[in-house]
């Protein structure tokens, strides 16, 4: 054999396996810009992940406008007023020191997936390798008429994100009269927290039997039926609060008019009530919308579930609500916490020039409070599917809690505080 | 330097860029598994904390103090319903026996 021409081919062949390697990994890992926008349960957990995931060599901004998190689960407890939100918030200092994340604290205004470059609302922009969108939900008021002006004077309030809207609602429980009613419109799946709603109703309800026992919670669900532990909600507010819950399935609410307080509907009779928690149709969060991602029924973002890269445009991951999700796969704060981790392991291997995960696994739990005190769980595993590229639950696993109970409370209450530590500290 | 040596050098070379490939693959694949393993384990910590350093007194059992051996029986016990619970035995359930043995090598106590 030609010597030369064996050391030529030899030296030929490393050159091209390396060169097939850098053109692939355009970016690696320690000089790759990642940018998380939304620090919520999805955003925040992702950066925290990529960086330990990368033991603490890639470079991660996180972009949020709130300068503290305010956690949604656990929040109906203030709406029923046995719980306050500072008990329920937590600063981002740990997060950016602890782990080194270069926290900005602003609203992204503008993604440019050509570019790969987002705009900020101070006007700066930003470029990025790997970009990861965790905005939550946008609220579809304009499906229903006169939601808008409602929810302008008033008359109407969401407390669909925990902040002070959330306070704002249980300060109109407090002020209405006993013998009032509240009522909550509930939209068609899917929507952020399925059993939230009817946590909701359980701790109006709450809050009524104790202060104002001659009023009535109004359930008007666009649903067939009630979407998460539904036994055990309509167990629950038949024994614990008898007489003061209605529930209505499909209905679904077409019309507010605020000024008399009045729901209308697309066929049933309208119903006034003295305080009107209307939640409309939901949708991703704005950003991923105007950025031209939301490529699912108009309505949300479709990823690869192997590492939730979206359809429609390369390096950039939409995780958490945001995301269309498989079946049987909630808008949870658990889930998102673990779509971050799915993302984060998985732009940590590809920056790597590794493969990303071909097997990855999701849980969730979701805890619902019955009272102040009591609590019910659903749980549920999603494994990927090679096959059908998309997460089964499994045969046999999952299910809910047998009934309500207090150890389940504590557990609740458990599951927040390291849920909380888990994505901010 | 004769042509049998240089010949011998040159395959050598060839050998080795290969093997250092190879071993630098091997390698790859041994970092991207302990990453596919932590990000498996890390599916516990919504509940248990991050890298098992659960919230202590926080109303949440802490698994912290227990060794891979233990924490495998206990996850096991759960799977096959020896050990009653309220949300372990559904979501242990959901994981393969493979998967299990992986969380507790990462989370049980060394």
């Amino acid at each position: 054999m030609n010597r030369r021409l064996f050391l030529g081919q030899s030296t030929a062949l490393l050159g091209l396996m390396l060169g097939v390697q850098g053109a692939v990994r355009a970016a690696d890992l320690k000089t790759a810009e990642i940018i998380v926008v939304g620090a919520g349960y999805g955003g925040a957990t992702t950066a925290k992940y990529i960086r330990l995931l990368s033991n603490n060599t890639a470079h991660v901004t996180l972009i949020e406008p709130d300068a503290i998190f305010i956690s949604c689960p656990l929040s109906n407890l203030v709406v029923g007023g046995s719980r306050t939100l500072e008990e329920l918030s937590t600063t981002y200092d740990t997060l950016r020191a602890k782990h080194g994340i270069n926290l900005i604290r602003d609203l992204v205004s503008q993604v440019d997936p050509n570019k790969k470059t987002i705009k900020l609302g101070s006007g700066k922009t930003l470029r990025y390798d790997k970009l990861v969108l965790s905005p939550g939900i946008s609220l579809m008021t304009d499906s229903i008429e006169g939601l808008a002006q409602a929810n302008a004077s008033g008359a109407t309030l969401q407390a669909w994100k925990a902040g002070p809207e959330t306070i704002a609602l249980h300060q109109q429980l407090k002020a209405m009269r006993d013998g009032g009613v509240f009522a909550i419109t509930i939209p068609e799946q899917p929507y952020r927290c399925p059993p939230g709603p009817y946590e909701r109703a359980c701790q109006v309800a709450d809050y009524f039997k104790k202060n104002k026992p001659n009023s009535k919670v109004l359930i008007l669900d666009a649903n067939q039926d009630v979407v998460s532990k539904g036994a055990l909600f309509k167990k629950a507010w038949a024994e614990l609060y008898p007489g003061m819950i209605e529930y209505r399935a499909s209905h679904s609410v077409v019309r507010v008019e605020g000024e008399s307080k009045t729901l209308k509907f697309d066929i049933q009779e309208d119903v006034r009530a003295d305080v009107l928690n209307v939640l409309p149709p939901m949708r991703a969060g704005a950003l991923v919308v105007s950025a031209g991602l939301a490529n699912s029924n108009k309505r949300w973002a479709q990823v690869n579930f192997l590492n939730f890269e979206s359809t429609a445009a390369k390096d950039i991951h939409v995780i958490g609500d945001s995301a269309q999700n498989a079946a049987f796969m909630p808008k949870s704060a658990h889930m998102a916490n673990q779509h971050a981790k799915v993302a984060a392991a998985s732009i940590v291997a590809e920056l790597s020039g590794w493969e990303i995960n071909p097997s990855p696994v999701l849980t969730n739990t979701c805890y619902s409070f019955v009272d102040a005190k009591q609590v019910v769980h659903v749980a549920s595993v999603h494994q990927y599917s090679a096959v059908e590229k998309t997460y089964k639950t499994v045969a046999g696993s999952g299910g809910v809690s047998l009934a309500p109970s207090d150890l389940e409370g504590t557990y609740a209450w458990g599951w927040a505080r390291n849920i909380w530590a888990d994505s901010l500290s | 330097m004769n042509g049998f040596y240089r010949q011998l050098a040159g395959m050598i070379a060839f050998v080795s860029t290969f093997a250092l490939i190879s071993f630098d693959a091997i390698a790859q694949n041994q970092d991207a598994q302990v990453l596919y393993n932590r990000a498996l384990a890390a599916t516990c910590a919504n509940c248990h904390g991050t890298d098992a350093k659960g919230i202590e007194n926080a109303g949440m059992p802490l698994i912290n103090q227990l060794t891979e051996k233990n924490m495998l029986t206990q996850l096991m016990a759960f799977k096959t319903g020896s050990r009653a619970g309220t949300i372990m035995p559904q979501l242990m359930k959901g994981y393969t026996d493979e998967q299990l043995q992986i969380i507790a090598s990462v989370l049980g106590k060394k």
